[in-house]
């Protein structure tokens, strides 16, 4: 199932070059293969290292308009004492880790429940649909759903849960309830169909064995299935993760800043600075602390979990 | 008593899995049904499950906002971003795939890292950089981005099924003389072709999920992408026009199920950049 994903597999380190060569100097040989990948790299340098360079140097401003004052460090000081910037923080922190958490939780049960089930292709189908919608629009039908049109809160009380409408985006913890919901539903998918194949790449007759040895279905599946797709679940979180803490769409859409910095995410409250109260250099600072955030965990867990899926 | 209880986990089985079902389709057949009622039967003190139906949002669509333009810019940014990704992406991976080389680890994750940076964090400087440029409201800009966007996951998809086809038959192709690049464009290319439609399904879907550079960047109908001119179907006292958001919803919808059908095999390949192979 998994290989291959290591830079240095063993296929890559075997092409033998062949004795006959077409004839071109040494320098062009060695060069080669660099030029062929210097193209996707200076374009990748030139919007994500220049943008991180400028970043910092416009962090180092007071920007009103087109005026900018250097004010060396302020921009940050004063960051560290903004309780709205925490704010953002914890709750990227809070909504990100609740939401990647029950969409692995449900997508590892469904995919656990699924897998060899003879459905299994109607099933995915069927779980995949939320995840082909553009992400604007699943902010809208759940914005609908919960505000709007009232549709949950009817529900609700239909079966009796509750007595009077909920006021889904007015409280902070509905708020972040209905942002999580949202992420859920659209997400889990992503994570449910790498499990599948996962699971699916496994070879069976380990199972069999185990199965044949005694041993219950919850127990193969914890003591067996498991243990082997721990590389692939640990790649799938960190991909999804990534891309929760960067959350951005639904609360521009579902939010509308009705509840102040509670719950928006460091990406929000980013834009939120730069592009609503046009301070730049206030919102390249937040920008700089989100990227030296997002390069930790991709230096930490990116190399060494992608390296780690192979065989 | 173990058939018994066989028979009652079965059970339990299909009903977390209908369950689950029911939770992901039901939302999508209501938003269907809201792009098929009235305005006056969406926002209302208790929701309405019987609605009547009309075409009124279909037709509105179509008169009252530049919908055409609106396709054209999300089409013509898409693909031309695809373009720009295999034409950069496809010699990276055979590089990143076939050759050894000081740095290459290293310039391998580099290129996956990029996939990580959160776009919130480059979105004023590229802001700034396409305003220095004159590019903003224009599709140019979102080409660009876009491709940038998805390089990452582009380079890394192909380099998977790269590393798949035997070395073999590229050292049979330059015994014969063939030369490295006649190599990739006859051999390698045409036998990893599942693998590139399938990065480049992915990257049309990602770049039609788009929302956050695109709202910075587009202000009028020379740049509204599908995704963008959405959060813009607000008429003023009217509040959000939820029946038009729902057929262009499922307008956008339609083709992203086509793409996903036709690389059904490889989606989890495609969405682990190769990681797993489904």
């Amino acid at each position: 199932m998994a290989d291959a994903i290591t830079l240095n597999s063993g296929r890559a380190a075997q092409v033998a070059r062949s004795p006959l060569k077409r004839r071109r100097s040494p320098l062009q040989r060695k060069a080669f293969p660099y030029l062929l990948v210097a193209p996707a790299v200076i374009y990748l340098l030139g919007i994500t290292f220049y943008p991180g360079i400028y970043a910092i140097y416009q962090s180092l401003f007071r920007i009103k308009f087109n005026s900018w004052t250097y004010i060396g460090l302020d921009n940050y000081t004063k960051l560290i004492g903004d309780h709205e910037f925490w704010a953002s923080l914890w709750n990227t922190f809070l909504m990100g880790s609740g939401a990647l958490l029950l969409e692995f939780v449900i997508a590892l049960t469904l995919a656990a429940l699924a897998y060899r089930d003879p459905w299994i292709r109607s099933w995915r189908i069927l779980f995949l649909l939320p995840m082909l919608f553009m992400p604007s629009a699943v902010s809208f039908i759940w914005k609908l759903a919960f505000n709007d049109g009232r549709v949950v809160s009817d529900l609700l009380m239909r079966i009796g849960m509750i007595g009077r409408p909920l006021d889904f985006l007015g409280d902070v913890w509905l708020a972040r309830l209905s942002l999580i919901i949202t992420d859920v539903w659209q997400w889990t998918p992503f994570l449910f169909i790498i499990f599948v194949a996962a699971l699916q790449g496994q070879d069976a007759e380990i199972e069999e064995a185990a199965r044949l040895d005694g041993a219950r279905w919850p127990q193969i599946f914890w003591n067996v299935s498991l243990p082997m797709m721990r590389p692939i679940i640990a790649v799938a979180l960190v991909l999804r993760g990534i891309d929760i803490v960067t959350m951005f769409t639904s609360i521009f859409i579902i939010i509308v800043l009705t509840a102040g910095g509670a719950t928006e995410t460091m990406s929000y409250f980013i834009y939120r600075t730069g592009f609503k109260r046009f301070d730049f250099g206030y919102a390249s600072a937040a920008s700089v602390l989100l990227l030296v955030l997002t390069v930790v965990i991709a230096q930490s867990f990116v190399k060494r979990f992608f390296r780690s899926v192979r065989e | 008593m173990a058939r018994k209880s066989q028979a009652g986990s079965l059970t339990l089985r299909y009903a977390v899995l209908f369950a689950w079902a029911l939770f992901c389709v039901v939302p999508i057949i209501w938003f269907l049904t809201i792009g098929l009622r009235p305005r006056t039967e969406i926002i209302l003190p208790r929701p309405l499950y019987l609605p009547t139906f009309t075409l009124d949002a279909w037709n509105m669509i179509w008169t009252s906002w530049p919908m055409g333009a609106y396709l054209r810019n999300s089409l013509a940014a898409i693909l031309g971003s695809v373009i720009i990704d295999l034409l950069l992406a496809i010699p990276a991976a055979y590089s990143l795939a076939r050759y050894k080389y000081r740095f290459r680890e290293d310039i391998g994750f580099y290129i996956l890292s990029t996939r990580m940076m959160a776009p919130a964090v480059v979105a004023i400087p590229i802001f700034f950089l396409f305003k220095t440029l004159g590019l903003l409201d224009s599709i140019w800009a979102l080409m660009l981005i876009y491709a940038a966007m998805n390089l990452s996951l582009v380079t890394w998809i192909v380099r998977s099924y790269m590393l798949d086809i035997p070395p073999e038959i590229e050292d049979a192709a330059r015994t014969d003389g063939a030369s490295d690049l006649r190599i990739l464009v006859s051999i390698v290319i045409p036998m990893c072709l599942p693998g590139i439609i399938t990065a480049a399904v992915i990257a049309v879907i990602f770049a039609i999920n788009e929302f956050l550079f695109t709202l910075l960047i587009a202000s009028t109908q020379n740049a509204y992408t599908l995704s963008v001119a959405l959060a813009n179907f607000t008429g003023g006292s009217d509040g959000v026009i939820y029946n038009a958001i729902s057929m262009v919803a499922f307008l956008a919808f339609v083709p992203v199920l086509v793409l996903v059908f036709a690389i059904q095999k490889h989606l989890s390949r495609g969405l682990t950049m190769g990681a797993v192979k489904g």
